[in-house]
């Protein structure tokens, strides 16, 4: 008859989970110690600098000097014009209210309930008119305040918003018509994309803003802002639309050819069948791109907008800040942080639910 | 102070633009902002020292926007109807051309290609630009050539870095250049003592100077490395509004000249001292009309923003921050460039 072995006795406590995991040997063990005194005194300057030796008031802004730590002061004195730019001061509440619609109009749109052709479309402009109508003001007693001196965080999202959302459609248009079976529709859309994706962002939106007034008449110009946000996000759906057509190709062609030999229409068959694949599978790579995007409307600042990245410039341009400029890139930084995270830990989400919804 | 990339890219958009500059201008610009009631001028994609910055208020100030206010007064009567625009600088003269804006009042350097092949037009200069170099107080350095073989650093990409290098060049006093992108960084290095020395546009030096633990540390030397004039820059072909910047730059230096501020222009309208204070403060009637303003334009200007010395001393000289020397930018009998014009 076979003996069973008794099961080995349990290690378990910290001290084995740190043997294990971090002195198995001795090689281990001085990576651990490196990297603990390395970590440690990184933590260390950053605390210091950025909490414990911090000047938070401007009361002492005196105390500013370049020994002590952040100077955190510059963003009480110049915080409001980092966040809102331009935008007339007895007026940034309403800077602040079109802000949070357009963020909560983001976040709705992320979640599943909204996502049908006819909820999206009310969503979105419901909160673009609403964003607009606050800003811009000129009803109910509200001062008008032109796109020129719109600014700061809420013209950051605005502009990505607004790209994202003109963008997209523009680029599952493009990537459909591009694997059209015509082949003058086909090439022809093949060369828009190759085009504008030869061209830098920086020289499509400098042409928007300043060229285009000098050939376009005046009726059908529109004002800066929206002709920039129109050629983002023509930049935008030109590389959107090559990873949608990678999703679009992944997907076997059997299924479009069953889908045919049923007898759906194509709009259906692109609706039903081959977007949403596509798009599931290009998640990783759309998310990338969105958050490329966010970043990169900070390059409108070369066509005079005073977005947040801007406004942080005018904050540490003049004389009396003109040093804090450390403190104010970690401010900006951290909203851009906020932002980024955020939009990769949607996705993140949003792949686990995929994968579980397709069993 | 303007950077090469920017610059390469508004060739190109220029090249573009300037083919259909000729668009045609149905009436003049003054009468359009007669028309609109406000004037468009430059601001600024950030804040530039001293000349356009952005309160915590989120107003602009600075010396350009004292000239821009100025001109608004001029014409319109009051500064409150001027809109200042954000431009970058490589924006300001295609915004210029598609009629953005009305006016570029943006340190702004006269040179032959933007004077004759951007359809651009100067006005006289308002601001002599002056480079100078900064450097420790401790090297006891009097001029350029005593800080012979030490490290200048600069900012890359702009005109200064072919400024310093065409001086040293010409003065044969070898040197280590050393360039840095950013102005911070370059502030930074300064403080750290990576250089002996600084080249740089003046206000520039003087904010780094006032900004440095121990300003007495620091030195700006009399050597003037190059001077670049400023204008104000209106498109090609308006006359009248060129006409009528040309007379308001020469009227606040006028009435420095004849002593006449923000202060006691009043007293000076009552009781002119001389012909042409009364020209000046539109006493003799039928001087505005000349120019297609009202007779007291002059004097709506200078109390608004007072003279051209009052208007530098708050932005940029001793009443600021930044301290700048009035040097070349002092009246011709106070040794520097400036001058007023004859009104007659």
């Amino acid at each position: 008859m076979a003996h069973a072995l008794p099961p080995p006795a349990r290690q378990t406590g910290p001290l084995v989970w740190l043997r294990r995991h971090f002195f198995a040997t001795w090689y281990d063990a001085v990576f651990t110690l490196v990297f603990a005194v390395l970590i440690f005194w990184v933590l260390d300057n950053v605390i210091g600098w950025a909490f414990v030796d911090a000047i938070w008031r401007v009361e002492n802004r005196e105390m500013c000097t370049h020994d002590a730590g952040a100077c955190w002061a510059v963003i009480e004195s110049r915080g409001r014009l980092i966040l809102f730019g331009l935008y007339p001061y007895e007026e940034q509440w309403r800077s602040t209210i079109a802000c949070l619609v357009v963020i909560v109009t983001i976040i709705l749109s992320c979640l599943p309930v909204f996502w049908s052709l006819r909820r999206l479309p009310v969503l979105w402009i419901g909160g673009f008119a609403a964003f607009v109508l606050l800003m811009r003001g000129g009803f109910a007693g509200l001062e008008v305040v032109t796109s020129e001196q719109w600014g700061g965080l809420s013209l950051t999202i605005f502009i990505f918003a607004a790209v994202f959302v003109i963008g997209m459609p523009l680029a599952v248009l493009f990537a459909l018509a591009r694997r059209s079976s015509m082949p003058v529709i086909a090439k022809s859309f093949g060369l828009i994309i190759d085009i504008v994706r030869s061209l830098p962002l920086l020289t499509l939106l400098f042409a928007a803003a300043v060229v285009v007034p000098l050939l376009v008449p005046e009726a059908i110009q529109g004002n800066k802002l929206m002709r920039v946000v129109v050629a983002f996000a023509i930049f935008f759906a030109a590389y959107q639309a090559e990873i949608l057509r990678a999703g679009l190709q992944s997907t076997p062609q059997g299924q479009e050819e069953a889908a045919i030999a049923l007898g759906m229409p194509y709009w259906s068959v692109v609706a039903d069948v081959l977007l949403p694949q596509a798009f599931r599978n290009t998640l990783p790579s759309t998310i990338n791109q969105a958050v490329i995007t966010f970043k990169e409307t900070s390059i409108v600042t070369i066509i005079g907008f005073f977005e947040v990245m801007a406004s942080g410039n005018a904050a540490i341009g003049n004389g009396e800040w003109g040093n804090q400029y450390i403190e104010v890139y970690v401010f900006l930084a951290l909203i851009y942080f906020v932002f980024v995270f955020g939009l990769s830990r949607y996705g993140a989400w949003l792949e686990t639910r995929m994968r579980l919804g397709h069993g | 102070m303007k950077r090469q990339i920017t610059n390469l890219i508004a060739a190109g958009t220029l090249a573009l633009s300037g083919a259909v500059a000729a668009q045609a201008q149905d009436q003049g610009v003054l009468d359009t902002i007669i028309e609109r009631d406000s004037l468009l001028c430059t601001g600024h994609n950030g804040s530039y020292l001293g000349f356009a910055e952005v309160d915590a208020q989120g107003a602009w100030q600075g010396f350009d926007i004292e000239f821009c206010k100025a001109l608004a007064t001029a014409i319109l009567g009051s500064p409150d109807k001027v809109q200042i625009i954000p431009v970058s600088w490589a924006q300001r003269f295609p915004a210029i051309q598609s009629g953005d804006i009305d006016v570029i009042i943006k340190v702004t350097g006269w040179t032959m290609t933007r004077d004759t092949e951007l359809g651009l037009q100067y006005s006289r200069p308002y601001f002599i630009g002056p480079f100078y170099v900064m450097s420790k107080t401790e090297l006891g350095a009097t001029g350029i050539a005593d800080l012979e073989g030490g490290v200048f650093c600069v900012n890359a990409g702009t005109t200064i870095e072919r400024v310093l290098t065409d001086y040293m060049e010409t003065k044969g006093i070898a040197y280590e250049p050393l360039a840095f992108e950013k102005g911070e960084e370059l502030r930074a290095a300064f403080y750290a003592g990576r250089c002996d020395a600084i080249a740089g546009f003046g206000p520039f030096l003087s904010a780094t100077r006032i900004n440095a633990e121990n300003p007495d540390d620091y030195e700006i030397l009399g050597d003037v490395l190059a001077l670049e004039p400023e204008g104000i820059v209106v498109r090609q072909g308006e006359d009248d509004f060129l006409d009528v910047i040309n007379w308001m730059v020469s009227a606040l230096l006028m009435a420095e000249e004849a002593g006449v501020t923000q202060a006691n222009v009043d007293e000076m309208k009552a009781n002119p001292p001389s012909a042409s204070v009364e020209r000046l403060l539109g006493v003799t009637p039928g001087v505005g009309e000349r120019l297609g303003l009202s007779d007291d334009w002059a004097y709506n200007v200078i109390k608004t923003v007072g003279n051209y010395g009052e208007i530098y001393d708050r932005t940029v000289g001793d009443g600021s921050r930044y301290k700048l020397p009035r040097g070349l930018n002092n009246l011709w009998n106070n040794g520097g460039l400036l001058y007023p014009l004859v009104m007659d």
